[in-house]
């Protein structure tokens, strides 16, 4: 690695070091308390996989940069330098970590291992070795919002056929505008993703509970966060920012991804609106009598997405809409906090084919989850979540349904 | 060999606990100076008020006691009778008078202390030579340790001989004499000279001040970050 290239992302690497992060490389006693809370430690039994080993090797050069011990005394910690093999390094902590803080639990000290990793994927963004595809979707997301203006005409002609696929399944519920785009005003701006599924379900809800809503042009989901850029983050954020605040609505909703959930709910502080996610909004229906549900038949259980759970408190909305539409609902988790991530999150189930192996093989305890739960359908409220859940689904012969909170809420829809 | 002991037991010690203190310091200075990251980072379900929570964490370790209950035993008796033995240390420079609100010998449980926190020493010792601690491990890891061990096994094998089979070549007055002496900077080695546990008190004076030395630049900060980091995760 030329000098120019390790200083420049060694300047990248300070400007990681907020007090919240020197807290988190300064605290672990590498107690290894943490191991079997990881998904693709307790399923693969490799050492790598302990979340202490993957925040060790972020700590390794750390520590040889910019700690007193780690200058005069490498050995003493095992600090390492920034070198091409130390990327190579952090490229695999980074890509085995979902982002779940499952480990972060179990922890004695509260040591934040998605925050650690942040930093070897800001690393590899600046030597550009993040995953290529990672970096294409989030230039891809960016450049729709430069370009926002041309691509409006046909977004709305795809909104049009969606609208007629709403008016044909919720006749009732539909209204004059089942889609609505562009309301100035409105007092909710739904931000889907770019797929049906995310769009029609939601709209019959919205549409049922008399909402005052407007679609967003824009799709949720921040492939800048799962690669780890947080200028592209920012860009991606702000597309949505922009046009509530252009909107002027009193509240964004955020679809069915986790990830797209806690990026809003962090970054959008200080505006005219609040970020809640669709599930609480689905809740808040309920408890509000604005909707009207009947039960389904059938056995269901419910994945907590750790983004949208255990890294944004919705543990007690997704269990009230539960409890309002199924006879059967059983528990994945005695305790929802220790809920196995699906291995799914970080960016895995975005990087496809290219980690499916990985994904399945890190998921064991996942799939004995699911398949002890004894339920029939696994509900879940995460786009990620519910890829992988559906590739667990299949890869162990589970045999389950997996579906979206938000399309189970749909179904269960009724005008009487 | 006097020369030696002068050595340990006069300058290294002030230079530890100078190093101790101003590194503790430097170290705390350098970690407010860095700006917050100002984003919530909690666990989730959080209770209210967090800081007691985070207090309660730090101090009981409930997250160990769930997930390795035998850990925790050995935690919690290392951590209590480490504080057990400051506290005894204190006792030993001067009289405190609200310490002795309940009347005891200085240094509690007779060396049985000492003994326990030797065992626990070799349980955190033996956890690291089985994978997948092992593989967590660094060799600061390893040293601490050992400074620990002999720290304590020459402390307590002082305790020990006066309290299990009754050589009392050095009485608490001896010790007091030498640590007052530190204290008002008129550093006297006298009462603690060439008896019989000279070497043992060197050997341990030697041991206590590498990891007081030890503490400002390791793993060891994580007595004090501990509580800081715990009120990031109750939010």
């Amino acid at each position: 690695m030329e000098a120019s290239v390790r200083d420049e992302l060694l300047r990248l690497f300070g400007s990681k070091l907020t007090r919240e992060m020197v807290l988190n490389l300064e605290t672990c006693s590498r107690c290894g308390l943490c191991t079997p809370a990881c998904h693709a430690y307790a399923s693969l039994s490799q050492p790598r996989y302990a979340p202490a080993y993957r925040a060790e090797v972020v700590r390794r050069v750390y520590k040889r940069h910019f700690t007193a011990q780690g200058r005069l005394l490498p050995a003493l910690g095992e600090a390492k330098p920034l070198t091409d093999a130390a990327l190579e390094e952090l490229r695999e902590a980074a890509y085995s970590c979902t982002g779940c803080r499952r480990c972060m639990v179990c922890c004695p000290f509260g040591v934040d291992t998605q925050q650690i990793l942040s930093i070897a994927k800001l690393l590899l963004v600046g030597a550009q070795a993040e995953p290529e595809i990672l970096a294409m979707l989030a230039d891809v997301s960016i450049a729709k919002g430069e370009n926002i203006d041309a691509l409006k005409a046909g977004f709305l002609e795809g909104v049009k056929r969606l609208e007629a696929k709403v008016v044909e399944r919720w006749r009732v519920q539909a209204g004059a505008t089942p889609i609505p785009t562009e309301v100035e005003g409105a007092d909710m701006l739904y931000v889907a993703l770019a797929g049906a599924h995310s769009i029609i379900p939601a709209a019959a809800v919205f549409n049922a509970a008399g909402e005052n809503w407007s679609l967003s042009f824009f799709e949720a989901v921040n492939f800048g966060a799962f690669v780890g850029d947080p200028a592209k983050t920012r860009r991606i954020l702000d597309r949505i920012v922009h046009e509530a605040r252009r909107l002027g609505v009193k509240e964004v909703c955020i679809c069915e991804c986790g990830t797209a959930v806690r990026v809003a709910k962090q970054l959008s502080g200080g505006q005219p609106f609040r970020v809640v996610s669709l599930t609480e909004v689905h809740a808040r229906y309920l408890r509000e009598g604005r909707i009207r549900v009947k039960k389904l038949p059938g056995s269901f259980t419910y994945h907590d997405p750790c983004q949208i759970a255990r890294n944004g408190g919705v543990y007690d909305e997704p269990r009230l809409i539960l409890g309002s539409i199924v006879e059967d609902f059983r528990e994945m988790s005695p305790d929802p906090r220790y809920n196995w991530c699906c291995g799914g999150g970080g960016g895995l189930v975005a990087m496809g084919e290219e980690t499916l192996d990985f994904r399945m093989r890190s998921s064991r305890v996942k799939a004995d989850q699911m398949r002890e739960s004894g339920a029939d359908v696994v509900v879940t409220a995460c786009e990620n979540c519910h890829t992988q859940l559906d590739n667990i689904n299949t890869h162990y012969g589970l045999g389950k349904d997996v579906k979206f909170l938000s399309s189970l809420l749909a179904e269960a829809l009724t005008d009487r | 060999m006097a020369t030696l002991t002068y050595i340990v037991l006069v300058p290294m010690t002030y230079l530890a606990v100078g190093v101790f203190a101003a590194g503790t310091l430097w170290r705390l200075a350098g970690l407010l100076r860095r700006p917050r990251l100002g984003l919530p980072l909690a666990v989730y379900p959080t209770q209210k008020p967090g800081w007691a929570y985070a207090l309660a964490d730090a101090l009981l370790l409930p997250t160990v006691l769930r997930h390795n209950p035998v850990l925790w035993v050995a935690l919690a008796l290392f951590h209590l009778g480490l504080l057990a033995l400051v506290l005894g240390h204190l006792e030993l420079v001067a009289d405190i008078p609200p310490l002795q609100a309940v009347p005891h010998a200085i240094f509690l449980g007779k060396g049985a202390v000492g003994l326990a926190m030797l065992l626990c020493l070799l349980y955190f010792f033996s956890r690291r030579l089985v994978s997948p601690t092992k593989d967590l491990s660094v060799p600061e890891d390893y040293l601490l340790l050992a400074l620990f061990f002999l720290t304590v096994l020459f402390g307590s094998q002082m305790d020990w001989a006066r309290n299990w089979y009754d050589y009392s070549t050095m009485s608490v007055n001896d010790y007091r004499a030498y640590l007052w002496s530190l204290v008002t900077l008129r550093p006297s080695i006298a009462s603690v000279d060439g008896t019989g546990h000279t070497f043992m008190l060197v050997a341990h004076v030697l041991c206590a001040d590498l990891l007081l030395m030890a503490f400002p630049f390791t793993k060891l900060m994580h007595a004090i970050f501990t509580f800081a980091l715990n009120r990031i995760r109750r939010g």
